[in-house]
């Protein structure tokens, strides 16, 4: 999995691509945990490119967004491809995820907060 | 005859090759490997100062006669071996043997050559006390080589005499005894460097062995203990059959399935998967699998049950843990399912009359994941001869070569081709076709199934 980072008016924009599962989970979990500790809480995670996400995946997404929410930060996922959805709405993660069609709306949903 | 640099360079070498090579043959030796753990004693100080002792004198009989009758030699290099290998006072001991010896066979340069040689012993056992016993890297053995000659060549300059005789000799051999002495210094340095680095890997890879081991160990035990978590086998329910594949990917595994008796006529089915793999997973397993158990009672609701397990699970949800879990309530004189799905992959019913596929959805969130959720509770009848499908994504999501997923489809498929089968024989059925498909690729994720199937009743 590829994981690119690139900062657009203090909101980071964090683009996957490829498989987000077990094996590739704990790359994303380093590359959150040091946005969180340079104190970037405003995430967008692109998963234009992302083919499939595991629960590990979901865990560590999970994970980050327990940790911005107690800094009133948040994470809002845009570019769902069909299948990655469906995992999320399976299981649930709709109900605490914002999710987007593009990265645009998505950092609108940032400054109408 | 004229003998040139040449020449006198390549028969020192020659013998510069026999001292290496001796000397490699020591490094072998248990004497060797005791003097880089540093055990000395008595006797292997002395076995040590003859042998160098004697190298030393092997250096000046290989030595290369030149026309002025002076001698180039490695009579040097054995001492300085000694010294930066064994400290000062093997170094000291191997000097006086081939600088005494050097001494009685005379000549215009038998003093400054045999103090050369002791200096070289207690030298090199000075650099030995100033690495504090670490070996010297090559380049630094190359340095003290040819600083050592040099000063060889300078004692004799100053001590012999006449002078301008022994300027010519220095002139005659300063150059092949630099590059003799510093190429012996330099193999026989690589050579303990190599030696040092792979005694630590061996001692490193053997510790690694046995934390692997140790490892091992534990890792079968909590598979053994994880196992006992899981339900040996399925219970008897009145008119209805059950059996349960359960296959971890690796020794320990996030996946469990559960039957408990809730009242005289109904079992709860559990079906859940743990977010992430191995270790954190099973714990996680371990820890859920008792919360939902001790929450399951007859004068509640299942989706109360599930809301209130979750909420413990919930608190003690670090690291984003979450489980997916799919509760039913068979009751078995009324045939029929109680559900509730927390962010499970739905199972499925297929029905025997109609041959329709129903998906055991439910609005559900995971568990672990918020303190308060809400489950919707649904229900479904159940006729003879349908077959209730509960699994794990791993079984869907095992995947072949090309990377595609052996999907839902494929496993509804394999469950109405299979239909009449007994249920055991149906899940061998399904593990084998989801391996067949896999071409056996690793197994990646862990495999829980669980099949239901009312019979005549």
């Amino acid at each position: 999995m590829e994981i690119l980072e690139k900062n657009i008016n203090n909101i980071d924009v964090v683009s996957l691509s490829g498989r987000l599962d077990a094996y590739s989970a704990g790359d994303l979990e380093k590359k959150l945990d040091s946005l969180f500790e340079a104190a970037h809480i405003q995430l967008i995670i692109n998963f234009e490119q992302l083919e499939y996400i595991s629960s590990s995946g979901l865990r560590v997404l999970l994970a980050a967004l327990k940790k911005v929410k107690r800094q009133h930060g948040d994470i809002k996922l845009a570019c769902l491809k069909p299948n990655v959805k469906e995992v999320f709405n399976i299981a649930g993660f709709t109900q605490i995820f914002n999710i987007f069609d593009t990265v645009e709306t998505a950092s609108k949903g940032f400054e109408n907060a | 005859m004229t003998v040139t640099v040449t020449d006198v360079l390549i028969e020192l070498f020659k013998t510069a090759c026999v001292v290496i090579a001796f000397t490699y043959v020591l490094t072998r030796t248990k004497l060797f490997t005791d003097v880089l753990d540093k055990r000395f004693t008595p006797v292997n100080r002395l076995i040590l100062i003859i042998l160098f002792g004697a190298l030393s004198i092997f250096g000046t009989y290989g030595g290369v006669k030149l026309p002025s009758d002076a001698i180039a030699n490695i009579r040097d290099l054995g001492p300085m071996i000694a010294g930066i290998t064994c400290g000062p006072l093997i170094g000291l001991g191997a000097g006086l043997i081939g600088g005494i010896h050097r001494y009685f066979m005379g000549g215009f340069v038998a003093v400054p050559c045999a103090l050369s040689t002791i200096i070289a012993g207690l030298l090199g056992g000075a650099i030995y006390r100033f690495k504090r016993g670490e070996f010297v890297a090559v380049w630094q053995a190359i340095l003290f080589a040819i600083f050592m000659e040099s000063l060889h060549m300078g004692l004799t300059l100053l001590i012999a005499r006449p002078y301008e005789e022994a300027l010519g000799t220095v002139k005659e051999v300063i150059l092949p005894m630099n590059v003799a002495n510093a190429l012996g210094m330099a193999i026989f340095a690589f050579i303990v460097r190599n030696l040092i680095t792979e005694r630590r890997t061996a001692v490193e890879r053997e510790s690694f062995r046995r934390e692997l081991e140790r490892t091992e160990y534990e890792m079968e035990t909590a598979r053994g203990i994880q196992q006992s978590f899981l339900p040996e086998s399925p219970p008897r329910i009145e008119g209805f059959e059950l059996a349960v594949l359960n296959l971890p990917a690796r020794q320990v595994g996030g996946d469990f399935y559960d039957f408990i008796p809730v009242s005289e006529n109904e079992w709860g089915i559990i079906i859940a998967d743990v977010s992430g793999k191995g270790v954190p997973a099973a714990l996680f397993m371990a820890l859920s699998r008792t919360l939902v158990r001790v929450n399951v009672a007859d004068n509640i609701t299942a989706s109360q049950a599930m809301q209130k397990a979750n909420r413990m699970i919930s608190q003690e949800a670090k690291m984003g843990m979450f489980v997916t879990l799919f509760y039913a309530v068979l009751d078995s004189e009324k045939r029929r399912l109680k559900y509730v799905n927390a962010g499970h992959n739905p199972p499925f019913v297929v029905k025997k009359s109609s041959g329709e596929v129903i998906l055991l959805r439910a609005s559900g969130i995971a568990m672990g994941v918020m303190d308060d959720v809400s489950l919707e509770e649904r229900e479904i009848k159940l006729d003879s001869d349908d077959i209730v499908v509960f699994y794990t994504d791993g079984i869907t999501e095992a995947i072949d070569r090309g990377n595609e997923q052996f999907g839902e489809a494929r496993l509804i498929e394999t469950i109405n081709q299979n239909a009449d089968l007994p249920v055991k024989d149906l899940i061998d059925r399904v593990k084998d076709d989801v391996f067949a498909f896999a071409q056996g690729q690793p197994q990646y994720d862990d495999f829980t199934l669980v099949i239901l199937k009312a019979t005549q009743g």
